[in-house]
Parts: C-alpha cells; sequence; structure tokens
C-alpha cells in the first residue's frame, strides 16, 4: 500500500487547501495522473500522482482546512499489489510504505523467532508490519523492506511518536494526517487498540482560514517570505556579461519566416535553452541548499518567472529544460505561461525548479539583479534586446546584444564558476543551430 | 470581414489574454504592447488568437503590422476572404 501525501508545493510553500479530488476510491491511476486540486498562497495547483495503482481510500474531504505538506491524504494500492498480492516489491524511495494486510493484523499469530531476530537487529517494529507471506503472516522479506523504506517520522516530520502505540492502520493513517500523537489518545479499540473512532474524537478541529482572501495578496504575502528568507539567508554574490545575440537573432528570424505564426519561437525560447544546457556544464548552480550544504540536482528543471497581470509573479518550472527541441521548448512555455496566469500549475512545476531564470526585456530594462529563489542557489536574468555598436575583429558594427546576470549563493560557488557559467551562456548562443 | 468585424475578433481575443483591458480606452494608432503592457508572450498569444479565430496566418515579415490596432484591423480586412 502506498501512502499518497500533500507533495512540496514550493519554495516557503508548506500549506494548502483540498479544492478537490478528481478520482474516487477503487479508480485506477497512472504515474503522473492529476488526481487532485490544491490551493496554496500562490496558485491552485493539480497535484499529481507517482504511482500506478488503485485508489484504496481517501483520507481527507475537500475543504477550508490548512493541510500541512506531508499530509496522508489517500492510500493507494499498487498495481502489484492488487495483481499478486504475494509478489514481493519495492517500496517507492520517497514515500511511506504501509502493509498491505488486514486491518487487524496485529493481532494474528507473531511471526517465526528469526523473522523476529531480524526485526530486532533491524530494529524494525514487527507490530507496524503487514505480511505480505501466507495468510497475512511477516516474511524476513517483509522486515528487511521495512528496514529500507523511510519511517513515518521521516515522511511526515511534524508527526512526533516516540513510543510504539498499538492502533489500527487506519487510525495510524488518521493520526498521521492530522498530526496527532497516538500516545495521547485513549485507546478502546479491538485488543486494545487506538481506533479510528478514538483518532476522529480527539481530532483538533482542522485551522479554518478566517477569511477569503484575493488571490494576489495571498500571493504578494508569499514573495515577501520566499524573498525575505532569501535576502537573510543567501550571501548573493552578483556578475553580468554583455552577450552579442547577432547569430541568435539572425538564426531566429531565418526559421521563423519559414513558420506559420502557431509555430513562432520567441527568443525567450533561446536564452531559455542556452541557460538549461549551461547549468548542466556548470552543476553547482543547479540544485538546492539543503540544510547546511549543497545539494546537486540531477535534472534541469527551469524555473521561468512569469510574472502575473494581477500583480505578483510565480517561477514554475520547464521539466528537463535541456533535453527539449527549441519547438518542444516553445509549446511548453506558451502552455506554461497560460496556466500559470490563470492559476492552474501542477505541484511538480512548483516543487522542481532547480535554477530559475528571470527575462525582464520585454519591460524595457538592460539589467536585472535577481533575488535567488530559496533553497535554490542561483538565478539568471536577461534585458532587453538592444542595439549596440560592438568591435568584431577589430571593426566597429551594431548589433543586438543583451546583458545577461546571474545572482549566485556564495555559500556554493565563488566568482569564478560563475563566470564560466555566464561564459557558457554566451557560446551556446553564438550557435543557435545547435541549441 | 469587414472593419467591425476585425476589430470584434482582436478585441475578443485581447480579452482572453488581458481581461481587464477597456476597450473603450486603447488607442488605435499606438503601440499596443506598451499601452497595455503585454510581453512577448501575450503578443505572441494574440496574433495566434486571431489566426486561429479568423484562418489568417500572420507572417514574420508582417507582425509588424500588428503593433497597433490600426494595423491589425486593416490587415485582417485586407487578406480575409
Amino acid at each position: 500500500m502506498i501512502d499518497f501525501l500533500l507533495p512540496s508545493l514550493g519554495a516557503d510553500m508548506d500549506v494548502a487547501k483540498l479544492n478537490c479530488w478528481l478520482v474516487k476510491p477503487g479508480d485506477t491511476v497512472h504515474k503522473g495522473q492529476i488526481i487532485a486540486e490544491v490551493e496554496t498562497e500562490k496558485a491552485t495547483l493539480e497535484v499529481e500522482c507517482w504511482h500506478d495503482g488503485v485508489i484504496e481510500e481517501l483520507l481527507v474531504e475537500p475543504g477550508p482546512a490548512r493541510l500541512p505538506v506531508g499530509t496522508l491524504l489517500a492510500r493507494i494500492r499498487s498495481l502489484d499489489e492488487a495483481a499478486q498480492p504475494l509478489a514481493p516489491h519495492e517500496p517507492p524511495a520517497e514515500l511511506v510504505t504501509t502493509p498491505p494486510a488486514e486491518p487487524m493484523h496485529e493481532v494474528s499469530a507473531q511471526p517465526p523467532p528469526p523473522v523476529r531476530h531480524l526485526a530486532h537487529e533491524l530494529g524494525v517494529d514487527l507490530a507496524a508490519l503487514g505480511g505480505s507471506g501466507p495468510d497475512g503472516a511477516i516474511t524476513r522479506d517483509d522486515v528487511r523492506r521495512a528496514a529500507r523504506a523511510p519511517t513515518p517520522e521521516t515522511a511526515v516530520p511534524f508527526v512526533s511518536r516516540p513510543t510504539r502505540v498499538r492502533a489500527t492502520p487506519r487510525a495510524r493513517s488518521l493520526a498521521r494526517s492530522r498530526g496527532i500523537d497516538l500516545a495521547d489518545l485513549p485507546a478502546t479499540g479491538p485488543q486494545g487498540m487506538v481506533s479510528a473512532g478514538d483518532v476522529e474524537r480527539t481530532a483538533r478541529p482542522p485551522e479554518i482560514i478566517d477569511e477569503p482572501e484575493d488571490k494576489v495578496s495571498a500571493m504578494r504575502r508569499a514573495i515577501a517570505r520566499s524573498m525575505s528568507h532569501s535576502k537573510r539567508e543567501i550571501p548573493h554574490y552578483y556578475l553580468a556579461t554583455t552577450i552579442d545575440l547577432d547569430r541568435s537573432v539572425k538564426w531566429l528570424e531565418a526559421a521563423n519566416e519559414e513558420r506559420p505564426v502557431t509555430q513562432r519561437i520567441l527568443p525567450a525560447a533561446l536564452l531559455i535553452k542556452a541557460t538549461a544546457l549551461a547549468a548542466r556544464e556548470v552543476p553547482e548552480v543547479n540544485g538546492h541548499w539543503v540544510g547546511d550544504g549543497f545539494a546537486p540536482a540531477p535534472s534541469v528543471h527551469l524555473g521561468v518567472a512569469i510574472s502575473i497581470r494581477e500583480g505578483g509573479l510565480v517561477a514554475p518550472a520547464l521539466h528537463d529544460a535541456d533535453h527539449l527541441s527549441l519547438d518542444e521548448l516553445m509549446s511548453r512555455l506558451r502552455d506554461l505561461v497560460n496556466r500559470a496566469r490563470s492559476w492552474r500549475l501542477k505541484s511538480s512545476e512548483m516543487s522542481d525548479p532547480t535554477i530559475t531564470m528571470t527575462n525582464l526585456g520585454d519591460r524595457g530594462v538592460e539589467t536585472a539583479f535577481p533575488v535567488i529563489i530559496p533553497p535554490q542557489v542561483a538565478m539568471v536574468g536577461f534585458g532587453r534586446v538592444v542595439d549596440k555598436p560592438v568591435a568584431v575583429n577589430g571593426r566597429v558594427l551594431v548589433h543586438p546584444v543583451v546583458t545577461a546576470s546571474l545572482a549566485a549563493d556564495h555559500r556554493v560557488t565563488d566568482g569564478h564558476r560563475g563566470g564560466l557559467f555566464l561564459a557558457s551562456i554566451d557560446r551556446l548562443l553564438q550557435e543557435p543551430e545547435n541549441l | 470581414m469587414n472593419t467591425q468585424e476585425a476589430r470584434q475578433v482582436i478585441f475578443e481575443v485581447l480579452g482572453d489574454i488581458a481581461p481587464e483591458v477597456d476597450p473603450s480606452i486603447v488607442d488605435d494608432d499606438l503601440d499596443l504592447t506598451e499601452q497595455l503592457d503585454l510581453d512577448s508572450m501575450d503578443y505572441l498569444n494574440w496574433m495566434v488568437g486571431i489566426n486561429e479565430v479568423t484562418g489568417i496566418d500572420i507572417p514574420q515579415r508582417d507582425v509588424s503590422r500588428f503593433l497597433t490596432i490600426a494595423g491589425a484591423v486593416g490587415y485582417i480586412v485586407e487578406h480575409s476572404s
């Protein structure tokens, strides 16, 4: 059984309201499918499911309650479980696995001594395990899997459970989703276990948002929190360079001449692709500051700052931007901008950016001085493309140029690496046909 | 398509991109992107929308005709059958 938790929703976004479910118990779901809609201060987000399976139960009702990231929203039975209940399966790395078991498995007979011994060695609580063996018996494989899986405390950090309390799985789920310590509850269930009813009766009423607030004010507050965090915590350094865009502009004009308006490529697509490729070349700018160290990201999910007409901005990710062709990139960018401006983004787009770029060229400014979006460690800015005199092979020519700037986290990189990153962007823009 | 119909299409599509815009305050002869604070993606989406409604393609060399409402109206009237 897979616990479906409220995923991370982006920088400094730690609560959301559940607007609606798009699935019901018994529905088959697929990896990448949108199964719920939640609302944060910055956007209405479509929450994706990251597993194939069947919805076992939905544990949270849509409503105004503010749910912390990590809240248990639903339980999903994996397809393996449905088809072959005895086959062992790897637990998903990032999620808590809970037993594919009878609701009252804790009352079943004790596992044989070798299993108990292994559980003791690995520090696994047998009372919390479901068995995949005959008649739900716990096997050594079950114990090993449980030892490898992240503990509920890791995945849902707001739950504090120092001692193991006997409780039904449903009660555990409910308690976890509401941040309640089972140890605090009266146990009136069978065999002296805490039942779901015990949790329901004790549950604090969910925190209700006092008054509906307009989206723009909420977004402003979210930006204030994120940017204050950034300026307080991140020692920024700034670099800028002027990039000759003559080749890129000419190449783009020729390419667009052949294309209908529906397939036209904007200069921003070239800048995005060059930035994403450069981030792959200089991996120290692509990733997150986690705890007290830098965690490089294995992929380049380029956040794109998109201004909202009513005010504010969001910076959702173009996933794997370094691997997209310019046509794919342009079509994804159009889709992303349109959805951002109609407040409809996916949760992964808000949580995944590994580096962000802002393009303020349309607003007339020549140079941007970006503020890094935590926990990212770099942000790239592009200004307006302007015609300027440039020296080319000893002659002065007028070429379109753009100022590319970098704000980077000095805890992770120094000016030298930052300079190499901007130089990579420059070099890549000199060969637009290879982007 | 006559001038009136072309104007209607132009503002209908613009309404999807910049819903707050009051057509009566838009100056037909001034740069549209500056007047309405449209960025390059808005501007492209506007032309794509006009293409979808009218079927008229807008090649790159003619984009400058769409800098103003007057220019866009003239272009649509000329190219609609």
